[in-house]
């Protein structure tokens, strides 16, 4: 009979006590963000879409040979000098954001950014184009330093560059003024 | 009726007979009581959303319809009517398709004795508390018709501990109404209401302690009635098992949950002409009846709700025990002790 009696008392005494904790909730404000309206702050390190920041990137590929999906497509023409990368494309569909470009990046072109939300109806749309080839980036270092591109150590390299112009210029000068003796016509050589 | 009856007499004056006027005016009132059962599911489903939202820390819905998605039941009606309607192969097709309505139609005849204002009154019954509860014993039939003719075996099984739920509970929803008829000394529903007037110390809650107990038992008990809350096990089997309305789609589904909010705000009717003084006012004059009937039946629908969402829910022997071997006896005390009261207090004389 106690057992009864207690069992009753027990059932509407937590009954009240679960009543008053969900009425607390209820006179609250929710915590849900709206979103797309309101949007969480997020922390700086957030590893979000991979992009790259074409003025840095020098084609040196290897973002492309780590990544593990290879969904980063670069395509380059020319050799030394010459050389220019005509496409760097991230394809976002296979991206698995493990962030190991942005590791390997020499030059800090390949970045993680604080996108997150990237929904689209075509998924060709979410192949995005860096580079157009319409202004193709140069590879060697002489054509960045001299097109205005990121070079690391870019005053030192400038300075190099320019005692190594001036060397070039003495030496075209001195071959100008005083020409070197002419060879001697082979004589007796492979009789 | 008297004041739909009246109101047909003013605009038709000596044209009508009043055989012609009586008909107008319930069929009209009928048609009024349709109408309120129809609001009541759509805005208590809203309600409900959003109650359980704000209570689990979140909002509820909120974007169809601009403000805090008012307009979420309709698009909820749009997309239940959208769905195709299936019946089993060897269902008893007619049984099947009749069942929703025994349902709809047990709630809705009880609505003809509710008094929402003096005179707005559908049916204005000498027995109208009695009818009340014997017309709500027409929804054990339908529940066990919709399990029956589903023909899967689970169902069954859902519907018979449905059924039985609602049977066992009637009788201490009974029970605890019952002092409130010693005081008052009839059945009618108005005569009930008209009998808490001046004031809130004189509605029966307050009357003597016994029928303050009453008033939560009675509030407990329809609460397992419509099948909701912590007494759900009949309707949850559906998410578990199966349960009685399983094999039901579209809008026969909605059916079902329509009056089941329909019954909510019924029993909740019912509590507050009962227990709560009915439209009388708190205190002073009475003004705005229908209103502050609605407002304070509205009250314990919110209390229902919040009851829902908080407690977990009983095992069917749980719910069993506690219907036949906790709330009968409290309720038999109840009575006896309300009996007492009277006595003693010279209200018996």
């Amino acid at each position: 009979m106690t057992q009864y009696l207690r069992d009753v008392y027990d059932a509407v005494v937590s009954a009240f006590k679960g009543m008053r904790i969900t009425s607390k909730h209820l006179a609250k404000k929710p915590v849900t963000l709206q979103y797309p309206d309101e949007r969480w702050v997020l922390p700086e390190r957030f590893k979000g879409f991979i992009v790259n920041d074409t003025w840095r990137c020098d084609a040196c590929l290897r973002c492309a040979k780590v990544c593990p999906v290879d969904c980063i497509y670069i395509e380059t023409v020319g050799k030394a000098k010459d050389r220019f990368m005509y496409r760097y494309a991230i394809d976002y569909n296979k991206c698995i954001w493990c962030g190991l470009c942005t590791v390997e990046c020499p030059t800090e072109a390949c970045q993680h950014s604080l996108d997150y939300d990237h929904s689209l109806y075509k998924r060709q749309r979410l192949v995005h184009e860096f580079v157009t080839p319409e202004k193709p980036i140069p590879c060697h270092k002489e054509t960045r330093l001299e097109m205005g591109y990121y070079v690391p150590n870019a005053e030192e390299e400038m300075a190099k560059l320019k005692a190594k112009k001036e060397a070039d210029a003495k030496k075209a000068a001195e071959d100008a003024a005083a020409p070197p003796p002419a060879d001697a016509p082979d004589e007796g050589k492979g009789d | 009726m008297q004041v739909m009856t009246d109101l047909f007499a003013s605009i038709f004056g000596d044209s009508m007979s009043p055989t012609a006027l009586l008909i107008t005016g319930g069929l009209t009132m009928a048609l009024i009581m349709s109408l309120v059962m129809a609001l009541c599911a759509i805005v208590f489903t809203w309600l409900e959303r959003k109650v359980a939202g704000f209570l689990q820390s979140r909002y509820g819905p909120m974007r169809v319809g601009g403000f805090h998605g008012v307009l979420q039941p309709v698009a909820d009606m749009v997309k239940i009517l959208g769905k195709e309607d299936i019946i089993p192969q060897d269902a008893d097709k007619a049984l099947f398709m009749l069942s929703p309505f025994v349902i709809f139609v047990g709630s809705l005849m009880a609505w003809a004795a509710i008094p929402f204002a003096p005179g707005f009154i559908a049916s204005d019954l000498d027995l109208g508390l009695f009818y009340i509860f014997a017309v709500s014993s027409a929804a054990p039939a339908g529940i066990l018709m919709a399990g029956w003719a589903s023909n899967n075996k689970w169902a069954l099984y859902g519907a018979a501990r449905g059924a039985a739920q609602m049977v066992s509970y009637e009788i201490p929803l009974a029970l605890a109404v019952i002092p409130v008829v010693m005081v008052t000394g009839s059945l009618n529903m108005n005569a009930i209401v008209e009998a808490q007037g001046g004031g809130i110390w004189n509605w029966f809650i307050f009357h003597n302690p016994f029928l303050f107990i009453g008033f939560f038992l009675y509030f407990i008990a329809s609460i397992a009635e419509v099948n909701r809350g912590p007494f759900d096990m009949p309707e949850t089997e559906s998410e578990l098992v199966a349960g009685y309305h399983t094999e039901y789609t579209g809008m026969r589904f909605a059916f079902f949950f329509l009056a089941e909010y329909a019954n909510l705000f019924l029993v909740s009717c019912i509590a507050t002409a009962v227990f709560l003084g009915g439209w009388q006012p708190v205190a002073g004059p009475v003004f705005a009846p229908g209103l502050v009937f609605v407002i304070k039946a509205c009250l314990l629908v919110l209390l229902q709700m919040l009851v829902r969402w908080t407690l977990p829910r009983l095992r069917v022997d749980q719910l069993m025990h506690t219907c036949w071997k906790v709330m009968v006896p409290l309720a038999l005390l109840c009575v006896l002790g309300s009996g007492i009261w009277m006595m003693v207090s010279g209200e018996l004389l």
